[in-house]
């Protein structure tokens, strides 16, 4: 599903955030990276879902089998790669069921299927809330616009639900969740889960974990996978800390 | 010198070719006064502050005779223009009433609206009052002009209580070359009143468009005014309203500026009753060469007034659009609550808009404030949208609807509103193509 080999980027002031990034992610898996902060875990999500501010220097990322990193950002997304904002953006003015009709309507398009009327897509918005336990309401509103943390946490989820990305790579979704919340956006991974998907859960800590379980874990420190494992790795990190990885948090 | 002579000379030979057959003494009396203070001020220059941002070549280098021929035009000609909705419909072409294509229909009682040159002969009364303020002074060289070489153009006035249900309509359409239509317009709201105004101006050619109008609002009248400016892409828009709004009297106004080479309109608003409320809102969306100038200033002359204003530009290509807005609050006008706010998308690196907010106030118990920003699209948004697979074109576009629309959310009408908002989704649509 997705390949990366040897992969260096850097930021806009020039600094090299990635220098050489190893990661085989298989369909049907799901992967934690893990990681003290600035050790470029939200570098490497910008670079895969090609967020503007990143020069890729050397390595190349396959996905699918072709290469990833030539497509334009909505490309990447039409193609079946999801980013779950650690940030998600509020955007007055477009209205989020209007905006996500648009965004599912872009992908059905390019896989040939029909676009869904407004009706059609009101009955799969439905049935995906009620899995993620979201108000109407909320869609409604401006994309984000006056969400909280968490509902805008939920609102990723919820997108994700309905693209049903091949990708998803989720930056920091888990962090600053209620314990509800944490479950829901744990349910809407799961439930994405399957054979011909594989998921990236981006993460500082362990606690999402025990409701998502990973098939592997690995740890970005300096720029690069310093260690990776299987589902124990995040529970001795839990234990120990980064400290070893070069993190005095 | 003689620059400033040729360019004013085609409009005083038109003027003493005129005449004032069949017109009140007092009228002919003010158009002379009127072109003499025109000859006087010539086009206004970039040297003067008002208009440092208006760049009014393209009017200065040719000129624009008054036009004296009616335009062949059929009803579906304006069809893209028209208000969708039940309307009392009033047509002008190229500067002249045209019966054919309006429709009036049954006005309620105490309700008038016919054409300016109609009302000059049934009740020549309404205009010389509200006329009375006269043009021949101040510093409106191209309201001068107006008050000289005016033909025609609409009257609406309501009587004390009078109510419309519907909204009044009046269309614009310039037609020909070189040609100018010069529409002196006349809302007048008496005490508790309430009207519903839509002015559209539209056209094809390379004809000048100078409108000037005098909207007076009586003690608690209230009027809903919007008007979408759309006119053809060679044409020249100028246009002046001065607006005087009574005790609780309440004026909202929309401008929607898309059309034009080079454009302008003005909104000199008095509050001159205790308790008056005044909105000027506006958007400006511009692309290729565009030129369009929004000017406002709302003058409190009483206590407990409210002012607010969003106007919201966009400019594409190498457009450029300015917006000037004043506030001043006299001595006397405590307790005003005024605020003032521009916002500026610019889609290209070649596009400009200059923008300047005043605020003068002299009272010190008011609530005043004013704002404005310039900027690109933001990119955090972009990316979003299209990290969600939106095309970056419609993902640009969702976004500047995004802007512009939050100006038109203030108009509290919802017909009218609408009525902005498709021609709002027209321009977004050309953009793209």
């Amino acid at each position: 599903m997705l390949e990366i080999k040897g992969l260096h980027a850097r930021i806009a002031d020039g600094r090299e955030i990635l220098k050489g990034v190893d990661l085989d992610v298989k369909a049907g898996e799901v992967h934690a990276i893990m990681g003290p902060n600035g050790s470029g875990k939200s570098t490497l999500a910008g670079v895969l879902t090609g967020k503007p501010g990143y020069t890729v220097t050397q390595g190349r990322v396959l996905y699918q089998g072709s290469d990833l990193l030539t497509l334009a950002p909505d490309e990447r997304a039409r193609a079946g790669v999801f980013l779950a904002f650690q940030y998600p953006v509020e955007i007055p003015g477009v209205n989020n069921m209007y905006f996500l009709r648009a965004a599912l309507n872009a992908t059905r398009k390019q896989r040939g299927e029909a676009e869904l009327d407004a009706g059609q897509f009101l009955k799969a918005v439905r049935a995906k809330l009620k899995l993620l336990d979201i108000g109407e309401d909320l869609l409604q509103r401006g994309v984000n616009v006056g969400f909280s943390g968490g509902e805008k946490k939920r609102n990723e989820i919820f997108q994700m639900a309905m693209l049903e990305p091949k990708l998803a790579i989720l930056d920091e979704t888990d962090s600053g969740l209620d314990i509800d919340a944490l479950q829901t956006v744990a349910k809407g991974i799961n439930a994405l889960r399957g054979p011909d998907r594989a998921v990236l859960l981006i993460t500082h800590y362990q606690r999402l974990l025990d409701h998502v379980v990973p098939d592997r874990v690995h740890v970005l420190s300096g720029g690069r996978i310093a260690k990776s494992g299987g589902k124990e790795l995040a529970l001795e990190l839990e234990k120990s800390g980064y400290a070893a990885f070069g993190d005095a948090a | 010198m003689s620059d400033a002579l040729s360019e004013i000379r085609p409009y005083v030979e038109a003027f003493k070719r005129r005449g004032s057959s069949g017109e009140p003494a007092w009228l002919s009396a003010r158009r002379e006064g009127a072109m003499k203070r025109f000859a006087e001020l010539g086009f206004p220059s970039r040297r003067q502050e008002a208009w440092r941002f208006t760049n009014l070549q393209s009017l200065q280098k040719a000129s624009f005779p008054p036009a004296d021929d009616a335009a062949a035009i059929e009803s579906s000609d304006l069809a893209p223009w028209r208000f969708p909705g039940e309307a009392h419909r009033l047509v002008l072409v190229n500067g002249r009433f045209s019966p054919e294509l309006s429709a009036i229909g049954a006005l309620p009682k105490g309700v008038t609206l016919a054409s300016t040159a109609q009302t000059l002969k049934q009740r020549p009364d309404l205009l010389e009052s509200a006329l009375r303020e006269t043009d021949t002074i101040g510093g409106q060289p191209f309201v001068s002009l107006n008050a000289a070489l005016f033909e025609d153009g609409f009257v609406l006035a309501l009587e004390a209580g009078a109510a419309l249900d519907r909204p009044v309509e009046i269309v614009h359409f310039g037609q020909g070359g070189q040609r100018s239509c010069h529409l002196r317009n006349l809302v007048l709201l008496g005490p508790g009143s309430r009207a519903a105004l839509i002015e559209s101006y539209a056209g094809t050619g390379n004809y000048w468009t100078n409108a000037a109008g005098v909207i007076g609002l009586a003690k608690g009248a209230r009027l809903a005014h919007v008007k979408l400016q759309d006119e053809g892409e060679a044409a020249i828009h100028l246009a002046q309203n001065r607006i005087v709004i009574g005790r609780d009297a309440r004026y909202e106004s929309f401008v929607l500026t898309l059309g034009a080479k080079l454009s302008r309109h003005d909104s000199q608003a008095r509050l001159e009753g205790e308790g008056a409320a005044c909105y000027l809102n506006g958007a400006f969306l511009l692309r290729g060469a565009q030129e369009a100038t929004n000017v406002t200033f709302a003058d409190h002359a009483a206590p407990r007034g409210t002012t607010h204003e969003l106007f919201k530009g966009v400019a594409d290509g190498s457009a450029h659009g300015a917006f000037l807005g004043a506030i001043a609050v006299r001595p006397q006008a405590q307790k005003t609550d005024a605020h003032m706010l521009n916002k500026n998308l610019l889609l290209s690196p070649r596009a400009s808009i200059d923008t300047k907010p005043e605020l003068d106030i002299l009272a010190d118990d008011v609530k005043c404030g004013h704002g404005a920003t310039v900027g690109d699209l933001d990119d955090a948004a972009l990316f979003y949208l299209e990290s969600r697979g939106i095309p970056v074109p419609e993902a640009r576009q969702m976004l500047i609807a995004a802007f512009a629309a939050d100006a038109l959310d203030r108009i509290e009408n919802a017909s009218l509103r609408e009525f902005l908002d498709v021609h709002l989704q027209r321009w977004l649509a050309g953009r793209a193509s």
